[in-house]
């Protein structure tokens, strides 16, 4: 479908807060492929029911949905940091993520981290670390709002601490502040161009054109608030404007994502180029999401809702 | 040995023909850590057997699509992949001698599963061991929005039309015809049937029309047995305004009919009557043909 445009993956992206008219945008941009890790739902949840419920979802209906508009979906599993402060509730999360952290499509532990960096955050944070370790899978950090420079270094402290290779972590959220002691440590650096609270696509060229491509990540985590699911095409395009070779942009917009993630053995370039006739099932024979259109080529409204 | 260490080995043998030696090595390997104890080996081998196996068609000849029948009249492997077979074999190793203990793990992995599990674990509806312990839960897999999922409970599967009450097959069957589905490929269909459905699915054709919208010429299958005379008018607009498909369908349903009217009906097209009479035209003519043209 897109021989001749380039080809972006999101890393991290919430897709169970978006529309189907973003996958549509999506996928037209050139998307190929996803990964949505476990986060909090905009305000937290009371019950462990809420959580089976969620994570059943990443690796169910939205894998399929996604699947609707031809892009893989991914996901990493974990107990955010905001709901790691509800103890409780957050011991019965524990006990959950072993039936989900083997499925097919989980590449990662995450997003995990510190958000307050409480005494909870932390017990939760290493507990994760451990079960990364033991199913050996990559992990993404998310790293805080607040105090940001402080909770990058102390999560790449832990990280250590507990021996994870650097080589396996994805640090999130970077900013200008944070990325030079996250390349410096050998870890991955991940920044996510999310309007207002975190990295605007401007700085992200800047960025490149100072530190260049190596280990470097683009995403968007666009999710329920204002934010673009077209973030990591859209950068790609104003860096090409900029004067950025292709190559450094096709490194942090799918090459270093692809290599970070692919350390889990299960998310790999044939799973897109090479899709099986399943898919092709999926995608064009009376599916559910579609109700038997085909999917759409062009992004264009019009007043006719198709019969 | 039971019915169900022979379906076991059945599968082992098509795995092991078609799989790498260090997957059917990791599968025998779980024989071990499966107990009815606890289930969390059982789930974890259940999830990881993505790594081991790919999802390439499982390879099945005409002889190994007969002793399949042998084993489990309706049981065709043929429609499955290697990573759903081997879930199947894991499945069946799993201890069932504790009936509400076996229904609660069972529960728990339907509750959890990913997409392709949903598959793998409705597909194998008709080779657990306490199969009618999941009714509800075969009617619940129809609820899904996922096609590939409806497909495995629905479609070459025995198990719908062997185990759902009536309401459960009625809306298996409305749905699929909703969900544009082959519909010659469920299993046992014929013989399940009945006025109700029949009633529902003449109603989806008038909604369907009134809409400006086509209808699968495979739905007057199911509505043939049971045709009134106040269906004449359906009939007809059918042989002079459908498709030649559309018309040969809705003569099919002619032929299942009683009714002196739609026999009639049937005589003013001789060519066709002779066509079915001959066996040369019949559902799984018209339903592979509409599928083809659908695509």
């Amino acid at each position: 479908m897109t021989e001749n445009k380039k080809r972006f993956i999101d890393p991290h992206i919430h897709v169970t807060s978006r529309t189907t008219d973003d996958y549509q945008a999506m996928r037209e941009a050139g998307i190929v492929a996803i990964i949505e890790p476990a986060f909090w739902l905009g305000q937290p949840r009371t019950q462990v029911g809420a959580f089976q419920d969620y994570f059943s979802s990443l690796v169910g209906w939205e894998r399929f949905r996604a699947s609707q508009f031809g892009i893989r979906h991914y996901c990493a599993m974990g107990l955010n940091s905001k709901e790691a402060n509800n103890e409780p509730l957050a011991e019965q999360v524990m006990e959950l993520l072993p039936l989900y952290v083997g499925k097919e499509n989980v590449v990662a532990i995450g997003e995990i981290g510190y958000d307050d960096q409480t005494a909870a955050e932390d017990k939760y944070f290493r507990l994760q670390l451990e079960l990364a370790k033991t199913v050996q899978l990559p992990v993404m950090i998310h790293t805080p709002h607040r105090d940001k420079k402080k909770g990058t270094s102390r999560s790449m402290d832990v990280c250590e601490e507990h021996g994870i290779d650097p080589s396996l972590v994805v640090i999130d959220h970077n900013n200008e502040e944070t990325v030079q002691e996250v390349l410096d440590r050998g870890f991955w650096a991940a920044f996510t161009i999310y309007p207002h609270t975190k990295m605007g696509s401007e700085r992200m060229v800047e960025i490149v054109r100072s530190y260049g491509p190596e280990r470097i990540i683009v995403d968007s985590s666009a999710d329920w608030g204002v934010s673009d699911p077209l973030s990591v095409p859209k950068t790609a395009a104003l860096m090409e404007k900029q004067g950025i070779p292709d190559d450094h942009i096709q490194l942090v917009t799918y090459q270093n994502a692809l290599t970070a993630y692919g350390q889990s053995g299960k998310i790999k370039e044939a799973d897109w180029l090479e899709a099986d006739p399943v898919d092709q099932r999926e995608l064009f024979e009376g599916n559910s999401v579609l109700r038997g259109q085909s999917p759409k080529v062009g992004y264009k409204s019009s007043d006719i809702v198709e019969n | 040995m039971d019915k169900l260490a022979e379906i076991a080995k059945y599968l082992h043998a098509m795995l092991g023909r078609q799989s790498k030696a260090d997957s059917i090595a990791w599968l025998e390997q779980q024989q071990s850590g499966i107990s009815g104890d606890s289930p969390s080996g059982f789930y974890l081998a259940f999830s990881t057997a993505s790594r081991f196996f790919d999802k390439a068609p499982l390879y099945v000849n005409r002889q190994d699509a007969a002793r399949a029948c042998e084993l489990r009249p309706g049981f065709s492997p043929g429609h499955w992949n290697c990573l759903q077979a081997a879930r199947a074999y894991l499945l069946l190793l799993y201890p069932h001698d504790n009936p509400d203990k076996w229904l609660a793990t069972l529960d728990k992995l339907f509750e959890t599963a990913d997409l392709h599990e949903q598959e793998a674990l409705y597909a194998a509806l008709p080779l657990v061991p306490n199969p009618a312990l999941l009714k509800l839960r075969a009617a619940e897999g129809l609820r899904t929005n996922m096609t590939t999922v409806f497909d495995a409970v629905a479609l070459h599967n025995s198990y719908p039309a062997e185990y759902l009450d009536e309401p459960a097959w009625n809306q298996l069957l409305l749905k699929a015809v909703f969900l544009q589905r082959p519909l010659y490929q469920i299993q046992g269909a014929d013989h399940r049937a009945n006025p109700t459905l029949a009633q529902a699915l003449i109603e989806y054709a008038h909604e369907r029309w009134a809409a400006g919208r086509n209808i699968t010429p495979e739905l007057w299958r199911f509505v043939g047995p049971f045709l009134q005379e106040k269906h004449v008018g359906d009939i007809q607009r059918v042989l002079i305004e459908g498709t030649p498909l559309e018309r040969e369908a809705i003569l099919l349903a002619c032929n299942m009919s009683s009714l002196p009217t739609a026999r009639q009906r049937l005589e003013d097209y001789p060519e066709i009557q002779a066509k079915i009479e001959s066996g040369e035209l019949n559902w799984e003519k018209v339903g592979k043909q509409s599928h083809s043209t659908a695509l």
